[in-house]
């Protein structure tokens, strides 16, 4: 049977695949890791004076989601990284080697970094073509070598006809490309993203992470990634470092720091509080669902199809490995097998635990996989609730996310390509 | 925005009503015009006549030239002391002048003047020293408008060193900035007014030899009363003060001749 | 009319004007980007030539460059006369004159570019200086335009200083602005008028053409 051409998630991305991409725990890493920062700094003036900012992280070679609120210090980590903003102490160690450290005062200048920096507005030069702006750091080079790396970056970010074009005349989506092919040009040791993809459509976005993606895939470098969107986290994220007012509130794979929320504010940040890893269990392509299987039991979901994309190549089949989630507001609780519903997931299960807290209950409910239910307390005095009752929870389809992460999709190698 | 604009146009009105006196002839101190070469001699005429009269005097002082042309726009001077004789009868022939008030009141003299260590032995050679090759620049008032000027080109052309020397020749607006061509060290010799050398008191650093006067057409300098004036009655006053013996003897010690010694 | 005069103003202004941009470049680069403190001073001492009479700024060249003090006699030294009644000399009291005309619109261009720019160009590895070349100014391209439109200008018009310095020199420092206030002193209206009617005609031509090649720096209205 031809495998059904899938449609893209709301975000045009694809789900990570384990095989290629390995998470990394902060217990595996290699003892020198890709990309160390140490840091404190203290504003004094400007923007936010009396913001401090004290942070420690270190991240291997992959894409590493520095999430956050507006202003809780992100952007000012890329700038340390950089080199443009300078800690007031703190060490910053980059594939061994040493960027910047106040005890032994090496602070490497900017322009000898090798990092790729993409910034919130791109910053592209305005009064360079698109070709001379990707060309602009490689003067270190021989025309030859210039010519042919510009040339083939253009390519393969697909801007190559806009050469000659200032950026003023292109789309949104093509100077982020062009931004994107600048930094990367350089083979910077290095990449820095700045809400890269904020302004754009979901396609676009899509496509453009497709792109970042496979070049990932040749050069493993550590990607620091600034969103303050939690669609994108789960869609790229191998791990994510949560900020908040200047400090590190949680750091690790997307689902354990947003799914297992330790502090309320990063719960909040998530907007989720059911994430499953899930695998595929079957598609109805008619009826735009699909069946999925909440790993690593037997719970099974449905969900929706993921819309139609532009591009297709890419498609969700049968035991392709998904993430889906669920908010905890989006489930309804009965103590008796409802009937008669319109929603399509009614799970049996046991209510494990109640808590209180700020006007809402929330109800841990175990149906074969751990889910996380809102309720009022009015109805849970009403319903007279109490652990270790049996319940029902109802889910209806389209409030079941699929949420994408990275990689290639696992694809039947006998079966002919589209 | 109409509150602004109403107080901006109060302030304007006061700032203008502060200034309006300024271009109203008051009837206050008696206002003197007179040339560079007459700065210090005039200073000292003044304190005089202050003396006696005791009525106030104001002093302008400026070229000629620019005097002349001031007065002919309506200047507000009561007596102007020219450097030479041809302004104050330009004025009078336009009328602009107290008719009758013309009189010439002095003589100027033209000097050599050089700065200390200046090899020049004008005393042996007279102009002829000037002809040095130690001598790059020679400064002397502008002949085009300058009474001084005119006089310093004569008397070259008597010692038939023009043509030479023209070439070296710089020009001051008039003999004040002549003279500090010298003093600044930039020019190393200037011809220029013998009342700029005895200044009491502030003397220029050098030397200056006098130039004889039958080498150039007299330096004769003339007064008039300014026919707008207010002050006419003090104007005439202060005239016939520089007839008496006392203030004779300043214009003497100040490096003037005076006209009577000159009438053939 | 004094077509020596005219000719010899508009060297004058041509010299002063490339001049005064060579030097006027790194001290407003200097004056945009350095983190000195007490950098007020030095926007106040080149600014100081705006309020302070020309003929007091002449006169201390004047002064400072006779025989009498030590950098005269250096300079005299050096090309054997003093700098005072040459070419040299107007251009020296010009520079001074007309440099806050110089190094004004160049701070507020190079600060005008945006910042991150420059940011962008340093991660991309370009040194500080070869952003400045590259980035900034071509970026201010109109605001070295405004300084060299009004240095030429300036120095157009000037009289204080070269009265003080020039000594009045036909064909060497007799510029038109001396010519025309000798033929004012000498009674000869006419003679003056005609003059500072051509004076007042070429400098408008040069300034608009200045302006004119500067128009497409200019934003449109927003609100058309």
């Amino acid at each position: 049977m031809e495998p059904p051409r899938l449609a893209a998630h709301a975000l045009g991305m694809r789900p990570p695949d384990a095989a290629t991409e390995p998470m990394a725990s902060p217990d595996h890493l290699h003892p020198c890791p890709a990309l160390e920062v140490l840091a404190r700094k203290r504003f004094v003036a400007g923007a936010a004076p009396g913001f401090s900012l004290e942070i420690h992280f270190a991240v291997p070679a992959g894409i590493s989601i520095l999430f956050g609120g507006s202003g809780a210090g992100k952007t000012t980590t890329l700038g340390m990284v950089a080199g443009i903003v300078q800690p007031d102490q703190g060490r910053i160690c980059l594939a061994g080697r040493v960027l910047f450290d106040s005890a032994a005062a090496i602070d490497v200048d900017v322009s000898r970094r090798s990092v790729g920096y993409v910034f919130q507005d791109l910053a592209l030069f305005p009064h360079l073509t698109v070709e001379r702006n990707v060309r602009y750091g490689l003067r270190h080079l021989p025309e030859p070598e210039r010519r042919r790396r510009a040339g083939e970056i253009l390519e393969s970010f697909r801007i190559a006809h806009l050469g000659r074009r200032m950026p003023a005349e292109i789309s949104g989506g093509e100077r982020q490309r062009t931004a994107l092919a600048r930094a990367l040009v350089t083979r910077p040791r290095v990449l820095l993203l700045d809400e890269p993809l904020s302004a754009l459509d979901a396609a676009t976005k899509g496509r453009i992470v497709d792109d970042l993606r496979a070049w990932n895939r040749e050069r493993r470098i550590p990607i620091l990634y600034v969103t303050h969107s939690r669609e994108e986290v789960f869609a790229l994220g191998e791990r994510v470092i949560v900020f908040e007012k200047g400090k590190i509130s949680a750091q690790g794979p997307p689902q354990d720091v947003l799914g297992a929320p330790r502090t309320e504010t990063v719960a909040q940040l998530a907007g989720f509080e059911n994430i499953f890893d899930a695998e595929v269990a079957a598609v109805h392509e008619a009826a735009g669902t699909m069946t999925c299987r909440l790993l690593p039991g037997a719970v099974q979901l449905e969900v929706p199809l993921a819309r139609i994309e532009a591009r297709i190549e890419s498609g969700v089949e049968s035991g392709a490995a998904v993430r889906v989630g669920v908010r905890a507001g989006d489930i309804l609780l009965a103590i008796e097998e409802p009937r008669g519903l319109s929603a399509r997931n009614v799970l049996r299960g046991t209510l494990t635990s109640l808590e209180e807290k700020d006007f809402k209950v929330l109800a841990r409910v175990d149906c074969g996989a751990a889910f996380t239910v809102l309720l009022t307390p009015d109805a849970c005095r009403s319903l007279a609730l109490a652990p270790g009752q049996a319940v029902w929870l109802i889910l209806k389809t389209h409030s079941c996310h699929l949420l994408r992460g990275d990689a290639e999709l696992v694809r039947d190698p006998d079966r002919p390509k589209p | 925005m109409k509150n602004f604009l109403a107080r901006s146009a109060v302030v304007l009105a006061a700032v203008l009503a502060c200034l309006a006196p300024v271009s109203v002839r008051a009837a206050g101190p008696l206002t003197i015009a007179a040339a560079a070469d007459l700065q210090f001699a005039m200073r000292a005429l003044i304190q005089g006549f202050e003396r006696q009269s005791g009525a106030p005097v104001r002093l302008v002082l400026g070229s000629s030239g620019n005097l002349t042309a001031e007065i002919e726009h309506g200047a507000p001077f009561d007596l102007f002391f020219s450097a030479d004789v041809a302004h104050p009868e330009q004025l009078e022939r336009e009328a602009v002048a107290e008719p009758g008030s013309l009189v010439r009141y002095a003589v100027g003299r033209l000097v050599v003047y050089v700065p200390p260590g200046s090899p020049l032995d004008l005393n042996e050679q007279g102009l002829s020293a000037l002809e040095n090759p130690a001598v790059r620049k020679i400064a002397i008032a502008n002949p085009g408008f300058a009474p001084y000027g005119r006089a310093a080109v004569a008397a070259l052309r008597h010692a038939g060193l023009y043509e030479k020397l023209q070439p070296r020749l710089v020009l001051g607006e008039d003999v004040s900035q002549t003279t500090q061509f010298v003093v600044s060290g930039n020019a190393q010799a200037a011809l220029t007014a013998l009342a700029l050398m005895l200044a009491p008191g502030a003397k220029p650093p050098g030397r200056y030899w006098l130039v004889p006067p039958e080498d150039y057409p007299p330096l004769e300098q003339a007064a008039v009363i300014v026919k707008g004036s207010s002050q006419k009655q003090l104007a005439r006053a202060f005239l016939a003060y520089i007839e008496t013996p006392e203030a004779r003897s300043i214009f003497s010690r100040y490096g003037f001749a005076l006209p009577s010694e000159k009438r053939p | 009319m004094n077509w020596q005069a005219l000719l010899l103003t508009l060297r004058l202004s041509l010299v002063t004007a490339s001049a005064l941009l060579l030097i006027a470049l790194p001290i407003a680069y200097w004056i945009a980007y350095s983190p000195r403190r007490w950098k007020f001073l030095a926007q106040a001492a080149t600014a100081l030539p705006l309020v302070m009479p020309p003929t007091v700024l002449g006169f201390y060249v004047l002064v400072a460059f006779g025989s009498s003090s030590p950098l005269g006699r250096l300079y005299q030294h050096w090309t054997g006369h003093t700098l005072a009644f040459t070419f040299e000399g107007l251009v020296v009291g010009s520079i001074l004159y007309s440099m806050p005309f110089a190094v004004q619109p160049l701070v507020n261009s190079f600060l005008a570019v945006d910042p991150q720019l420059i940011q962008a160009s340093r991660v991309l590895g370009a040194s500080r200086l070869s952003t400045f070349f590259r980035v900034v100014l071509p970026l201010s391209i109109s605001g070295v335009a405004t300084a060299v439109a009004l240095t030429f200008a300036h120095t157009f018009g000037e009289f204080g200083v070269v009265l003080m310095v020039g000594g009045d020199i036909p064909g060497l420092t007799r510029t038109i602005s001396i010519d025309v206030f000798d033929k004012v002193e000498a009674g000869s209206y006419a003679a003056a008028n005609s003059t500072s009617l051509v004076l007042l005609a070429v400098s408008f031509v040069i300034l608009a053409l200045v302006y004119a090649w500067n128009r497409r720096a200019w934003p449109r209205t927003p609100w058309a």
